[in-house]
């Protein structure tokens, strides 16, 4: 059994049982295109007549638009009525297609879900072979409007009584999530405002900074944002009268009170923890307690071979060697005196703590030691006063543990600070809620304050009137670029390729061989540009091949469409696309006529040279 | 009966007789297969192998006497059989109320030419246009073209100029080829990144970028005079609001429309369009008008197409069962079963 249904047998069946005309969405360009190859060889071939009536039809497009004369998918789709539409294709292909379609000669077209919304043809039935959608790398379920969008085709108004979706399952489906689509309700749509710095510039230009908050709040978004906000403020009046029986009693803001209280009778305990540092007479003999210290045990003398700490003993422990060689452990406090005498010896690590000739040096001088030895005078610093407990001296002054309303202030406190931390919390986030927007604009301000497109006072600065009238993405780049006369002296074609690397944001892989050293050079700067920038404005993904591809078009008038598709593995409508974004970044480049002659009159040279052959040939 | 006599007598038993039999004697008998289940009813019964003979005796005479009882009750057997084999979850009486295929592909084919009546809706939207801006949210396919197109001509026949916005250059292409044929090439222009034909026609197509750069370039001071006259803005799919990178022009757009002009916002059905109605009334003079409806000009059915080439319908209705997604047709969810079944690796967890 086949992971998914064959293409051939889809439309057998789809024939078979009148369900033609059909768009049958598929996952991936690929599997568009793998899908017209199953055909090939496929005996599904239409009766002549129809057949026919495709060409008549396929001629009178291609009167309009000659560049697809030659598309490889022409004889299948004459003689088996089945096509391919997706964004691969070139805009022309798919005006055909879309033209063949609604004159009801095709039988079933291939598309990409990613272009639902972009399929502007309806048919008889729609095929749905999956449940996920490709996001900018990631696959994602389809939400329910999008599921309806498809399936939204299905059915032509005059020409069918009725519309089917099909679910056909391939590897991966999720059938859940079709028949959620299909019977669910739509999602609501959010707003997606955002603040560009192109915007900021236009609004500042047309309005006094004052008034623009006026103007934020008109947006949709502030609009959703205002419905949170009243949606928190009827949550904050209902806790407003939860809080009702929780109101002032013997002190006003008996909850902050009795919080403290409660957090400082809780710490009280941090001051009767028991100390394990030793007595101040201890303490001031240690730092001479080293290795090689003679002391005056209880009972006899010693030589200090280590001093340490072990867990179960209170204090600081010395290992000593006494007479007789032998090695004992006590703890300091048993030491009586230190004597001012001390012996050098390299200590080492384990038993006996030193090596074996020092050791008998050292018991050997421990016996020859005199009996009466200068005792070392130390001084034994008074300890500073323990600091009384600040917290705990305060605890006297709380009136709560007399206070009358005690048990009540207890008992309801849990609730009310609950209550009055949440009544803090929503207070917070309406505020955020109602100016957010406002704090994000002034945040654009600050940067555009910082580059000098607007003055100290908020006022379009020289840059800032040219400036604004780019308004693309990646605006700052651009116009810092111009401002760094990077462009200065760059021939059209330069120009076009660095615009159409910044307008490109696609990531589909597209190799060009060669890259001339002055577009590999401008394009160095414009990355180092575009990372200086990255704290301010997303970096675009630069991609030096479609820049190449661009500069290539544009500096080589001789060079056909098809000799250009060759240089790329780029579909054809991807490039058609890089061309057409291009046009649009050129074409507002080209507005900055009278600020910058030269750059707009190159602008202007480049759009002359991309608009031929296909480009020119297209609406 | 020595324990082979018997374990082949047990192996001659239905399962369900075997399941009944290791009631209080196994746990969890249920779990168990039938060899399994015979296995654990011997190893049970090594002690006390008569109680497990006498009651087996008493369980196989009974459905012998059962059986023997009358003639009715085996003919209504199989469609008791029938009804324990058909999937897990299907509900009891689904096979007699689910469509069949041949009603599912009634109605198929194309119905006459009939003069076309504009719907109740779009009267409703054209008449509300006079007044008010309007907010129309319909499912894909129900004429949302007619009504952008109506109130064009209402507003070229007052004078007026006309906007129309697209978020794709490919849609505003289509749109101007199809314009140009109802009004005329002479009254239609068309405005995109890359292309700017009869800029100065009343009717103007344009992608929402380059309106929202006409507004801005207005607001700043620039004489436009194809705002003066602007008499009706007509946003298609505005449903690109929510569009993560875009839906910030058409923001901007409609906020910064000129207050004399008439916003018509088309929209795909959508969760929320009285949400835009209310804001467009919070920001514009007048009382935004909603009109919206889910029901489908051309009525949709729903279908499963099996990777053999089977097909049933997908729903247990006819048409698609709103708010009801898990009442599918049997016979798609067996077969989607048995298709899973197929695809799924081993050992991945079934939903």
């Amino acid at each position: 059994m086949p992971p998914s249904i064959h293409p051939v047998d889809l439309i057998t069946a789809l024939r078979h049982k009148h369900l033609t005309p059909a768009i049958v969405f598929l996952t991936s360009r690929r599997a568009c295109d793998e899908a017209m190859e199953t055909f090939d060889h496929a005996d599904l071939v239409l009766p002549p007549a129809r057949q026919e009536a495709i060409a008549v039809a396929l001629e009178r497009v291609m009167t309009q638009h000659p560049s697809i004369a030659e598309h490889p998918l022409i004889p299948i789709v004459r003689r088996v009525g089945i096509a391919a539409h997706h964004a691969g294709h070139l805009p022309s292909w798919k005006i055909a297609i879309e033209e063949l379609m609604r004159q009801g000669h095709l039988d079933a077209v291939f598309a990409t879900t990613t272009l639902a919304a972009g399929v502007d043809f309806p048919a008889r039935t729609v095929v749905i072979t999956q449940s996920s959608i490709r996001k900018s790398r990631d696959f994602t379920d389809l939400t329910i409007g999008e599921v309806q969008q498809i399936a939204g085709r299905a059915g032509r108004r005059g020409k069918d009584h009725v519309g089917f979706a099909i679910v056909t399952p391939s590897p991966y489906i999720d059938l859940m999530v079709l028949t959620k689509g299909l019977t669910g309700q739509p999602e609501a749509i959010d707003s997606q405002f955002t603040i560009s710095y192109p915007m900021v510039l236009n609004l500042l230009k047309a309005h006094p900074h004052e008034h623009i908050q006026g103007i934020l709040a008109k947006s949709f978004a502030q609009f959703q944002l205002n419905q949170r906000a009243e949606l928190l403020e009827q949550k904050l009046d209902a806790l407003h009268a939860e809080m009702e029986p929780f109101g002032p009693r013997v002190c006003t803001d008996w909850i902050t009170q009795w919080h403290t209280f409660d957090h400082a009778r809780r710490h009280r305990h941090t001051r009767h923890q028991t100390h394990r540092s030793e007595s101040p007479e201890i303490s001031s003999k240690l730092p001479f307690l080293t290795p090689g210290r003679v002391v005056g045990l209880s009972r006899g003398r010693g030589i200090v071979l280590r001093q340490y700490r072990s867990k179960g003993q209170k204090n600081s422990m010395l290992t000593v060697l006494r007479p007789d060689n032998a090695v004992t452990e006590c703890p300091v406090t048993s030491v009586k005196e230190v004597y001012d005498r001390t012996y050098d010896f390299a200590e080492t690590p384990t038993y006996p703590w030193c090596s074996t000739e020092t050791f008998d040096r050292l018991s050997h001088q421990l016996e020859e030691l005199p009996p009466r030895l200068p005792v070392l005078p130390i001084l034994v610093s008074t300890g500073i006063e323990p600091l009384p407990d600040a917290i705990v001296q305060s605890l006297g002054d709380f009136p709560c543990p007399t206070c009358s309303s005690r048990p009540a202030c207890q008992k309801d406190f849990t609730t009310a600070s609950r209550l009055r931390q949440e009544q803090q919390r929503h207070t917070k986030s309406i505020q955020a809620l109602r100016t957010s927007l406002w704090h994000r604009f002034q945040e654009r301000v600050e940067v555009l304050q910082k580059f000098g497109y607007l003055s100290p006072a908020t006022q379009l600065t020289a840059d800032g009137e040219w400036a604004r009238l780019i308004r693309i993405d990646h605006s700052l780049l651009i116009t810092e670029l111009i401002r760094a006369e990077a462009f200065t002296g760059a021939d059209p074609s330069l120009l076009a390729g660095v615009l159409a690397s910044l307008a490109h944001d696609d990531d589909r892989p597209g190799a060009f061989p060669r890259i001339s050293p002055g577009l590999s050079s401008l394009l160095g700067q414009v990355r180092k540009l575009a990372e200086s920038l990255s704290p301010y404005e997303d970096p675009p993904l630069l991609r030096a091949d479609v820049a190449a591809l661009v500069e290539r078009w544009v500096a080589d008038p001789t060079l056909t469409w098809i000799g250009l598709c060759r240089l790329t593995t780029m579909a054809e409508g991807d490039i058609y696309r890089l061309l057409a974004r291009t046009l649009e970044y050129l074409s507002q480049v080209q507005a900055l006529k009278f600020t910058h002659p030269g750059l707009a009159e190159s602008a202007s040279h480049a759009i002359t040279l991309i608009r031929r052959g296909v480009l020119e040939e297209l609406p | 009966m020595n324990t082979d006599e018997l374990e082949q007598l047990l192996a001659q038993q239905p399962v369900a007789l075997l399941h009944r039999l290791a009631r209080g004697r196994v746990h969890r008998h249920f779990r168990a297969g039938k060899r399994r289940l015979i296995e654990l009813l011997l190893q049970h019964s090594s002690q006390n192998r008569a109680g497990l003979e006498s009651d087996l005796q008493t369980l196989i005479d009974g459905q012998q006497a059962r059986s023997d009882a009358g003639s009715s009750r085996i003919r209504r057997a199989p469609a008791i059989v029938h009804k324990k084999a058909s999937p897990r979850g299907a509900e009891p009486d689904s096979a007699e109320t689910a469509v069949s295929l041949s009603t599912w592909l009634e109605g198929l084919g194309v119905p006459s030419p009939q003069p076309f009546v504009p719907d109740p809706w779009q009267s409703e939207a054209l008449s509300a246009l006079n007044e008010t801006d309007v907010v129309i949210s319909v499912p894909t396919g129900s004429g949302k073209t007619y009504v952008a197109v109506e109130a064009a001509r209402r507003a070229m026949e007052d004078n007026r100029s006309v906007i129309y916005t697209s978020p794709l250059k490919a849609l505003s292409n289509t749109k101007y080829t199809e314009f140009s044929r109802i009004f005329g090439p002479e009254k239609v222009g068309i405005l995109t990144g890359d292309r700017q034909e009869n800029g100065q026609a009343p009717l103007l197509i344009m992608t929402t970028e380059i309106l929202r750069n006409l507004l801005y370039d207005a607001a700043s001071g620039e004489i436009d005079v194809r705002l003066d006259t602007l008499g009706l803005v007509i946003l298609d799919e505005s449903q690109y609001l929510a569009d993560p990178e875009r839906g910030v022009v058409w923001e901007e757009t409609i906020i910064f429309c000129p207050g004399q002009a008439r916003l018509l916002l088309l929209s795909a059905s959508i969760g929320n369009p009285q949400d835009i109605a209310d804001w467009l009334t919070s920001i514009r003079s007048t009382v935004c008008r909603l009109v919206r409806h889910s029901k489908r000009t051309v009525p949709l059915r729903a279908g499963y197409l099996h990777p053999n080439g089977k097909l049933t319908p997908l729903f247990r209705t006819l048409g698609i069962p709103y708010g009801h997604p898990s009442q599918l047709h049997p016979e798609a969810k067996r077969l989607f079963l048995e298709y899973e079944e197929e695809t799924l690796p081993a050992g991945r967890p079934r939903r």
